[in-house]
């Protein structure tokens, strides 16, 4: 038995590479073709295959509270999903578009808050978020970019139009693993390289250290960048290992970094102390500085913010940056596009109802069922009610919950994700998924080329966080194949 | 600019080295002498206690497995598997991978793969209570799989001050082993049982080949085993990568790549001198066992002050 992609049936959803009919989507027809070529046995095989070299490269994430086995290997599947360069490159144009608004956003927010007394977003949303810093109004970070490294989710619907579901502006994570499928596909599938022209991604942390590096409070040839990890027991820390290797940054830990009288970074070192001039920060905004916040963070720096505010250490991101990473705020993304750019926005937004306002709230209260709610201020996919799915008493839950803090959710139509064909055993089923490419702002703006697709490996789940058991997917971009063929 | 080395990770590097060496020597320590009980008469009172001095570790195995319970099953389960001890090889190997998994970016990417696959051996091919011909072959593959880690690093990693900092926890605790592994063999084992002079060559020959020195000692030395030219020839040969002064001077090698090395150095040279004035064939003779003793607590005092200058002067 070989795959039978007439037998593939992902009805009611749009697919990434299979039309309804079976037959392959524009672009597809090799990838489709190759893999149908496969017997049973050579698709375990190769699956097998990759689950080895993921194991050997040590490749894992860690889950929290998952007892003593802090590894666990990273779920992936063999099977990649296209992009057409020609959709691709409209959706980078939008998502710069996108982050500039954003940037430009939070700026304000922290200076003259002319897009609040103007009304674009209402003040209260802004000075009420939990991610609003005080403390950062007034600060200029270099080239007036907050957000220097952003992950922003993409999902498809039904009849294929593409969302931004949310922007991760704080400390965005998966970018690693997009580098790592790439290389784990080029292990096994070495001949569908030869057939297609897919974009290479592994550029990435280039240009992560370029922005870093344009971010540099001293004008020295070399300035020395580190990233900031909370250490071995994040769930991320394969992510920050791999990012400082590849750009030959210093990968330290709070306790490395030390603020002196001068209110200048240092950290650490066999020869004593040295200059810090760029942190590539992955913990977040309240366990920075235990001076500025919260005072019991084993993970920060003593004096940090000091140092920032002072202009004698960039932060990336930088502090406070998380107020436009609100899902309250994120309803009002197309208009600040619109107020500080001109523009129309390229890329839509699901539409969102706000608990806030009273229309909006009677129509999701009176349709729990439908809808999902999300709270402003989770990751992760945590704390949201997804109305389909739900039970009676987790909808009388959100009911309480929404009536007692109204301003703390949004409710979005329940969205019919794409799918994209999905190894199960020795068969292939659809699976949902979504997309999440990283936007870096510094001097210059950038964007992956393609990003994480991330897959709910769980048969009819949407929730494709890899904290509950999503998976992921190698993303390709590629040019038009020559000629499309049945599969 | 200069590269730099951060102190907490030049602090697991170099417990690295000392985990890696350790997991080998130990996994040799096993494999030599379970050949050499195969080659003494069943009657004869030694076994498998001397392996849990030569680690140092009495006290703990007592307080686990009972006073006389020095049993091969035992000893074995304690030094290979058994997770209660720091020193076991399966700690020492999870003691490489841990202090690998936040230095990852220091090394080769490769390394974590090399130091992955040992571990997952390590794990499955270890068992408690196997027999001598499964635990054989897994001791060897496992001393196989660390040499083979320390040589891929040795031809592979930038030779810069991680890799100093790799080298002195190798010596230092390599120093410790061959020492240990002197002291235990020759003071412990033969003095005091005149039963066991019959089989004293032996014994002579498995301490050389828990250096794997059998033929390096004869291309060496050119005469019989004979405990004087064997304790000349492993505290004194210059050319035996294991002998102790190769790993003093190898240390100092290392220090001297190191910046602020003052403290560490100057120790170093204090135990090169003590080993400088010391006659050390003299004390092969059966009479001097009492000095010999003593000579090798002086020099695990000297390692132990070397140890503390390197973390007072880098992991601080």
């Amino acid at each position: 038995m070989t795959i039978d992609w007439h037998a593939y049936q992902s009805a009611g959803f749009h697919d990434e590479l299979v039309l309804p009919s079976g037959r392959a989507r524009a672009g597809a027809g090799e990838l489709v073709q190759a893999l149908a070529k496969l017997s049973d046995d050579e698709l375990v095989e190769r699956k097998t295959a990759a689950d080895l070299a993921i194991r050997s490269m040590g490749i894992t994430f860690s889950v929290y509270h998952d007892g003593t086995n802090i590894d666990r290997e990273w779920p992936f599947d063999i099977v990649p999903r296209l992009i057409l360069k020609r959709e691709w490159d409209e959706i980078a144009r939008g998502l710069k578009q996108r982050v500039r608004a954003l940037n430009a956003f939070i700026d304000d927010v922290y200076h003259h808050r002319r897009s609040l007394r103007d009304g674009v977003v209402p003040e209260d949303y802004v000075l009420k978020s939990r991610e609003y810093r005080s403390r950062c109004a007034g600060i200029d970070p270099p080239y007036g970019v907050w957000s220097n490294v952003c992950g922003s989710d993409l999902v498809r619907d039904a009849d294929g139009s593409l969302y931004v579901l949310e922007d991760n502006l704080r400390v965005p994570s998966g970018v690693s693993y997009m580098l790592e499928n790439r290389a784990v596909m080029k292990r096994i599938f070495p001949e569908l390289f030869e057939h297609y022209a897919i974009h290479p991604v592994d550029d990435y942390p280039t240009e992560l250290a370029a922005c870093l590096r344009s971010l540099s409070p001293r004008d020295v040839r070399t300035p020395r960048i580190v990233v900031l990890t909370p250490g071995i027991y994040n769930s991320a820390y394969f992510e920050h290992a791999y990012l400082a290797l590849e750009m030959a940054a210093e990968l330290v830990e709070g306790p490395d970094l030390v603020v002196a009288d001068d209110d200048c970074v240092y950290m650490r070192t066999i020869s004593g102390l040295e200059r810090v001039d760029v942190i590539y920060r992955r913990i977040d905004d309240l366990f920075l500085d235990p001076r500025a916040f919260r005072k019991d963070s084993m993970l920060g720096v003593p004096g940090l913010m000091r140092a920032w505010q002072a202009g004698n250490v960039a932060l990336a991101n930088a502090p406070g940056c998380g107020v436009a990473d609100d899902k309250v705020i994120y309803t009002y993304v197309p208009d600040m596009i619109r107020y500080f750019l001109g523009e129309e926005p390229i890329l839509a937004n699901v539409p969102s109802y706000r608990c806030a306002e009273k229309d909006h709230r009677d129509y999701v209260l009176d349709n729990l069922q439908d809808l999902v709610v999300k709270p402003a201020n989770e990751s992760g996919g945590y704390g949201m009610l997804i109305g389909p799915q739900s039970t009676r008493r987790q909808r009388d839950e959100f009911v309480r919950v929404i009536r007692a803090n109204p301003r703390n959710y949004i409710g979005q139509p329940t969205l019919t994700l794409s799918t994209a064909p999905t190894l199960a055993g020795a068969a292939v089923e659809p699976r949902h998924l979504d997309l999440r490419p990283f936007i870096l702002s510094g001097e210059d703006i950038y964007v992956t080329t393609g990003g994480l697709t991330r897959v709910a490996m769980r048969k009819g789940s949407i929730v494709v966080n890899s904290s509950q058991g999503g998976g992921s997917k190698d993303t390709w971009v590629v040019e038009r194949a020559t000629k499309e063929r049945v599969a | 600019m200069t590269v730099n080395v951060l102190s907490r990770v030049a602090e697991r590097v170099y417990w690295l080295g000392r985990y890696l060496e350790r997991a080998e020597s130990t996994a040799r320590l096993i494999t030599v002498n379970t050949n050499l009980i195969m080659d003494l008469p069943v009657r004869l009172p030694l076994g498998w206690r001397p392996l849990i001095d030569i680690t140092g570790s009495g006290e703990l195995f007592e307080s686990l497995y009972g006073k006389r319970n020095a049993t091969e099953r035992n000893v074995c389960r304690f030094l290979a598997t058994d997770t209660r001890n720091p020193g076991s090889i399966i700690n020492s190997i999870v003691g490489v991978r841990e202090n690998a998994r936040t230095v990852r970016e220091n090394m080769p990417r490769i390394t974590f793969e090399y130091i992955n696959e040992l571990y997952l051996f390590a794990r499955s091919a270890l068992v408690p209570g196997q027999p001598r011909s499964r635990r054989g072959e897994a001791l060897i593959q496992i001393s196989r799989l660390a040499q083979q880690l320390e040589g891929f690093l040795s031809q592979n990693m930038l030779h810069d001050a991680h890799w100093e900092l790799l080298r002195l926890g190798n010596y230092i605790e390599r120093a410790d082993m061959t020492t240990r592994i002197i002291d235990v063999r020759t003071v412990d084992l033969i003095a005091g049982h005149h039963e066991l002079e019959p089989f004293q060559d032996i014994q002579w020959r498995s301490v050389l080949r828990s250096f794997y020195a059998m033929q390096a000692y004869h291309a060496s030395v050119r005469e019989p085993v004979d405990p004087p030219l064997v304790l000349e020839f492993l505290f004194n040969d210059e050319r035996l990568p294991r002998s102790y002064l190769r790993c003093l001077n190898s240390v100092r090698r290392s220090l001297r790549g190191l910046p602020r090395n003052g403290a560490a150095v100057h120790t170093c040279d204090r135990a090169l001198k003590a080993l400088q004035d010391t006659d050390v064939a003299r004390l092969g003779g059966m009479a001097h066992s009492v000095e010999l003793h003593q000579f090798i607590n002086d020099c695990q005092v000297h390692l132990i002050e070397l140890h503390d200058a390197i973390v007072n002067t880098y992991f601080g």
